[in-house]
């Protein structure tokens, strides 16, 4: 009896030594059915080991679709809040709705770090760093990439008319190869043609006849490379294909010659990076002076597409 | 002078026939729009560029326009097709791919997932009484949770590559002169084939009697389960066609691919002439209303109109197919009553 008293009391008392050393950090991210998630949550589990050595714990959230964002993202960071974390690692998709809750959660001391999405946003939730790529600048070194490489008129392609995101990317471009002398055309293919790749392809196909001086393009979607490279292949043009992020199907395509480059904003370190710089903060007081940490672009070329490959072959590029 | 009356009569008679045609409102559309892009698009659209790009269009979405035309007129509808083109590509692609096995068992495969999404929809829309629009978005959302499960669980994403070998490449994924797909000719023997199994052999007026009373069909003896989960199974079978030659002429499948099959599928068989309600349609009709509809998609990028605009149109040419079959229909039904009165 007494006994039992002591080692209850024993386990109390480390059960709250621990709560009040430990570090535990919640990261929230996007839906389960998104492979780009998966390579962010790789990064997570590998940052899980080092904050787990150290007395932490992380706890990974992930909404179920993207169908209902806004309010499933104030669900989870609620959720959070409630389980008393010390720190939440977060993107900002939906700024209007997940802002007031950031807030609400700073306000309790909450530490924030800040990854992937809303950069512009970063001082309105008081984060302590932002990890992630800025689609302007993405576009920006891809366009400049594409001009070094020699194209003078570069075709940048919009799957979503619309989408604000992708009209950064391709405002990037446009920037991008002007400062190194190319010219740029932004085309939108109407939405029911996205993920259409035999639609896309013939529309492209079409741009390319209908004006000889375009030799590059770059498509904001992986499937409008793999249309690119099919309407190059039926005008036997020599023209330059190129998109945002990659599949296992593009590493190939730039292999073989097909494809001449892909812009990856590396998942793996915005994941691996926000989790384990949180968790550092909250431990060890530690901060990264450079503010914001861009992981992107990084370009995927000829020159370092095996070495992709191989990451890709362990999920995590 | 009375043969003369005759002739005349005949060739009346022969012109208000095929005025009464219900494909007549559609081959108007088709040549108006035709006409339209080759004025914007010059040489260019007339040539082989021009042709080849709305013929493969058209082929990819014809193929599944066919069944799913056969399933309106038959008063269903299949949503799930827009599943079915990417779980096809994927399986061919894991089956070939991943697994390295040669091209045909992954062909096989692919075309077999297809046929068997096609089997569960018609036995759960002839043993329900849940309308089939609800049960293929059931079975459409069912399909993409499997494929991208089962996806990232084999392959560890959501994209597949594979080779194909040169003799199945050559019989689904060649191109002739790099622009002329294989699959146009694949699209127009299907059509050539439906065309024989709607308006030639028997089987058609069982489909057009299950669009007009599927009571009534039952009734006259028509196996109404067994031919509705037929003509699933055959939309799944051409869905899945789809998804394999997509993934031997490009070599790749990805998990978010084919929704676009959905609506634009549907689109061509409205454009075609099939009556939303069932009981009315044919396959030229269709496969003109797949012509106009390619057409019109791929005609915007040569034409110089900005592609922002090109929803417009594409919305647009369906109201515009749609009313204008309903007053051909209105015309040819008065026209005939006006004959029988005269």
């Amino acid at each position: 009896m007494n006994l039992t008293k002591t080692l209850t009391t024993a386990a109390i008392a480390a059960l709250m030594a621990t709560g009040a050393v430990a570090q535990d950090i919640a990261v929230i991210a996007g839906s389960v059915e998104d492979a780009f998630m998966d390579k962010i949550k790789k990064g997570v589990d590998d940052a899980t080991h080092m904050v787990e050595a150290n007395g932490g714990t992380v706890q990974y959230l992930r909404t179920q679709n993207y169908e209902n964002f806004g309010p499933d993202l104030v669900t989870l960071i609620n959720q959070a809040v409630a389980q008393g974390v010390d720190g939440i690692a977060i993107p900002v998709w939906v700024p209007d709705a997940q802002i007031p809750a950031l807030q609400a959660a700073a306000e309790q001391g909450i530490k924030i770090m800040q990854y992937n999405s809303g950069l512009p946003v970063k001082d309105d939730i008081s984060a302590i760093n932002y990890f992630g790529s800025d689609e302007y600048e993405a576009g920006f070194g891809g366009g400049k990439y594409l001009a070094e490489q020699g194209a003078k008129h570069i075709l940048c392609h919009i799957q979503v008319p619309g989408a604000i995101n992708l009209e950064e990317r391709c405002k990037g471009v446009t920037d991008g190869a002007t400062e190194a002398g190319a010219k740029v055309t932004v085309l939108s293919t109407p939405a029911n043609l996205d993920g259409d790749v035999t639609g896309t392809a013939e529309a492209l196909k079409a741009e390319f006849i209908g004006d000889d001086t375009i030799d590059a393009m770059v498509s904001c979607a992986d499937f409008g490379a793999a249309a690119g490279a099919n309407a190059v292949e039926q005008t036997g043009l020599d023209i330059m294909v190129s998109a945002f992020d990659f599949s296992p199907a593009s590493l190939e395509r730039i292999s073989a010659g097909t494809q001449k480059m892909a812009i990856d904003q590396q998942p793996y370190l915005q994941g691996f990076l926000a989790t384990s710089m949180l968790f550092a903060n909250l431990k060890f007081g530690t901060e990264i002076s450079t503010d914001p940490v861009l992981t992107g672009p990084a370009i995927i070329d000829a020159s370092n597409v095996d070495a992709v490959k191989a990451g890709a072959e362990l999920g995590a590029r | 002078m009375a043969s003369e009356t005759t002739n005349t009569s005949d060739l009346a008679d022969t012109l208000g026939k095929l005025i009464r045609r219900p494909e007549f409102g559609t081959l108007i559309g088709t040549v108006v729009v035709y006409i339209f892009f080759a004025s914007l698009g010059g040489a260019v659209f007339l040539g082989a560029p021009g042709w080849s790009a709305f013929l493969t269009m058209a082929a990819e979405v014809g193929i599944i326009a066919l069944p799913v035309g056969l399933l309106m007129i038959a008063g269903e509808l299949d949503i799930s097709v827009g599943a079915v083109v990417p779980a096809a590509a994927l399986t061919t692609a894991l089956v070939s791919g991943h697994y390295d096995m040669p091209t045909w068992y992954g062909v096989f495969a692919g075309l077999a997932v297809g046929v068997c999404v096609g089997f569960v929809n018609g036995q759960l829309v002839t043993r329900t009484s849940i309308p089939s629009l609800i049960i293929t978005i059931g079975t459409m959302f069912g399909t993409m949770g499997l494929t991208l499960g089962f996806t990232v669980m084999i392959a560890g994403s959501t994209g597949v590559f594979m080779t194909p070998d040169p003799s199945a490449k050559a019989l689904l994924g060649s191109s002739i002169n790099f622009m002329f797909r294989a699959t146009i000719f694949w699209w127009l023997g299907f059509a050539g084939l439906i065309y024989f199994f709607l308006h030639v052999s028997p089987w058609g007026n069982w489909i057009f009697a299950l669009g007009g009373d599927r009571e009534s069909a039952r009734n006259a003896g028509i196996p109404v389960a067994r031919t509705t989960i037929g003509l699933y199974m055959l939309s799944g079978f051409a869905a899945a066609f789809v998804g394999v030659s997509q993934v031997l002429t490009f070599g790749s499948a990805q998990v978010a691919a084919g929704q676009a099959f959905i609506f634009n599928s549907i689109m061509c068989v409205v454009i075609g002439g099939v009556l939303l309600t069932g009981g009315a349609g044919s396959v030229i009709g269709i496969v003109l209303g797949t012509l106009t509809f390619a057409i019109v998609n791929q005609g915007i990028f040569f034409s110089g109109i900005d592609p922002n605009y090109g929803s417009i149109i594409i919305g647009a040419l369906l109201l515009i197919a749609v009313m204008s079959n309903d007053s051909f229909r209105n015309l040819a039904l008065s026209y005939a009553t006006k004959k029988k009165a005269g």
